[in-house]
């Protein structure tokens, strides 16, 4: 047996997943097939996307963690034997991966940015950063199956195809976890998701007050733009929620426009921008390393400039 | 009386990576530092036992440079320390280091009840040790954690997932790997580092231990991440500050 699986259960991250994964399968010269949690209409739409195969596992009892889904999925990995298996760079996705990984004594490769498959010598390279993103880190596993997880956005979502045909099946229930869920707290939504956001504009520790925030509320506004934060604004000062901390432990933000305003430029933080369109900053220090980073940059306080940006920006 | 086990690494301290002239990672002028993640499990198992006063037992694999990282350990409130050190334990990939630290957990501390990890090593950010060794060991492991308390026999953490926070109970002992904004870690004074000096450090070496295994993750290269921005600057003046909005407009990001 062989084949590429994913493992995912939310639509878009699955439909991502089996982009990368059916054209690994193709190139591969193998099957894929998508592993899914309980939603039958999910899995006819996983054919159509490209999955030969979909596994569903049923629904779980209301205080078991996801992890419960563990022993199954192990078990039949095992059985089926894949060369690969996907999972997104989401926190659940990366726990379940890292524990499935264990479980089967293989490597992980994790917030996988490209894998290719190399027809020679029958490998697959994956990439990823290192060093808070300082480095690309390229890798090979030397354990069957390969397993990896990609960052949510890093690939398009797969086309449909009509006349697909794929056999879908169900797994046995899960296992009692050791472990129980006596709550869940879905989080309040910002109005915008800045992963989704055309502009961002970022604001660093060179924000002085938790009041000065309403500069940076007009400044995007006035580029129709959402706002996001650096680590410590977040998770030291509080202004604003976690949701919205752009870096490699926090959000990566994918923008036409990403404008920091007092922003120093922590590789950690410049990790998760590196993929907007283009960079812009504000900053006082003509040292700070997110000019480095920036495609446009004006050295000068922020308290000076950012009310001359927005009437500028209203002209 | 609990006891609590803190995992840390000793890890390049990132800023002071260099780009060389062909694009390879100049480390000729870095510093090491305990990875940031694995300050915040540091800080969790002080914290814990000043709660409720537990033994607080730090453990870490690595070069025998590591030495420092242990004192910094201890500096911090840590008890005592289990230090595995080797010239060749630099480049461990996740499953070696967690079945290092299995092997010693097992073999050298008789009783715990709670082990903490970063969510991640500041370096390599595979993000896999913590989730590894709980499978070896055969607890549970609960990841991203921002929100820790000990009861009788169990613990309670809020940890984070896709659609928000779950709030999980565990026998123990369990795992923890905890987010960043668990705590903020302490930054230690003369005194603590001091007093560092004088806490018990055991030593282990590699003849200690049964054969490496191979790792499960072969790295074939590590080169500096290009970032191509044309890096124009402007100045504050008016006219300066017309340039810049006019650069954006004709890149097509703004209206």
């Amino acid at each position: 047996m062989s084949g590429v699986w994913i493992i995912s259960e939310k639509r878009r991250q699955s439909l991502e997943l089996l982009n990368i994964g059916r054209q690994l399968a193709d190139k591969m010269g193998t099957h894929a097939a998508a592993l899914l949690y309980h939603d039958r209409e999910h899995a006819e739409d996983c054919v159509s996307h490209g999955a030969d195969e979909v596994m569903l596992l049923p629904p779980l009892a209301g205080e078991e963690p996801a992890e419960s889904r563990i022993p199954a999925i192990a078990e039949e990995a095992k059985k089926g034997d894949p060369d690969l298996i996907l999972l997104s760079a989401t926190p659940r996705g990366k726990n379940m991966a890292a524990l499935l990984a264990a479980r089967l004594n293989v490597g992980l490769v994790s917030s996988c940015t490209q894998i290719d498959y190399d027809e020679g010598s029958k490998t697959l390279v994956m990439e990823r950063l290192a060093y808070g993103g300082a480095a690309v880190q390229k890798v090979v596993c030397s354990a069957r199956p390969a397993m990896a997880t990609i960052p949510p956005r890093t690939y398009e979502t797969a086309m449909p195809k009509s006349g697909r045909q794929g056999n879908i099946r169900e797994l046995p229930s899960p296992s009692s976890s050791a472990i129980k869920v006596i709550e869940r707290k879905v989080k309040a939504k910002e109005a915008k998701d800045i992963s989704e956001a055309r502009v961002v504009v970022c604001v660093g520790r060179g924000m002085e007050k938790e009041e000065d925030l309403t500069i940076a509320r007009q400044l995007a506004e006035a580029v129709s733009g959402s706002i996001g934060c650096t680590r410590p604004i977040a998770e030291e000062l509080h202004w604003l929620p976690e949701e919205l901390c752009i870096g490699l432990s926090g959000i990566q933000v994918k923008p036409d426009l990403y404008l920091g305003i007092g922003v120093s430029g922590q590789v950690q933080h410049v990790t998760g921008i590196r993929n907007a369109k283009v960079i812009a900053a504000v900053n006082k220090d003509e040292n700070a390393p997110i000019f480095k980073a920036s495609d446009f940059g004006i050295v000068g306080d922020l308290y000076d400039v950012v009310p001359k940006l927005i009437s500028e920006l209203k002209k | 009386m609990p006891t609590v086990i803190a995992c840390f690494k000793w890890v390049i301290d990132e800023a002071y990576i260099r780009r060389g002239p062909s694009g390879d990672l100049d480390f000729s002028s870095v510093d090491y530092k305990i990875g940031e993640y694995d300050r915040n499990a540091i800080e969790e198992a002080v914290r814990l036992k000043e709660a409720s006063g537990a033994k607080a037992i730090a453990v870490t694999v690595g070069m025998p440079e590591a030495a420092k990282g242990v004192k910094d350990a201890l500096s911090r409130g840590i008890d005592e320390a289990y230090f595995i050190a080797d010239s060749s334990f630099g480049n461990l990939d996740s499953s070696q280091t967690a079945l290092i630290l299995t092997e010693v957990i097992r073999s050298r501390i008789e009783h715990y009840d709670v082990i903490l990890c970063g969510e991640g090593s500041s370096d390599l950010y595979a993000q896999q040790v913590g989730p590894r060794l709980a499978e070896q060991l055969g607890i549970p492991c609960i990841s991203f954690v921002q929100k820790l308390s000990l009861a009788k026999d169990q613990l309670v953490a809020e940890r984070r997932v896709d659609e928000g926070i779950e709030v999980i109970t565990a026998p123990l002992p369990a795992l923890v790997t905890v987010l960043p904004d668990i705590n903020v870690p302490r930054i230690p004074g003369v005194k603590d580092t001091l007093m560092a000096g004088k806490k018990p450090t055991a030593k282990i070496i590699k003849d200690d231990l049964p054969p490496l295994s191979e790792p499960l993750v072969r790295t074939i290269s590590l080169t500096s991440s290009r970032m191509e921005r044309s890096c124009e600057r402007f100045g504050t003046d008016a006219a300066e500050i017309a340039r810049f909005v006019g650069s954006l407009r004709k890149k097509g990001v703004i209206g």
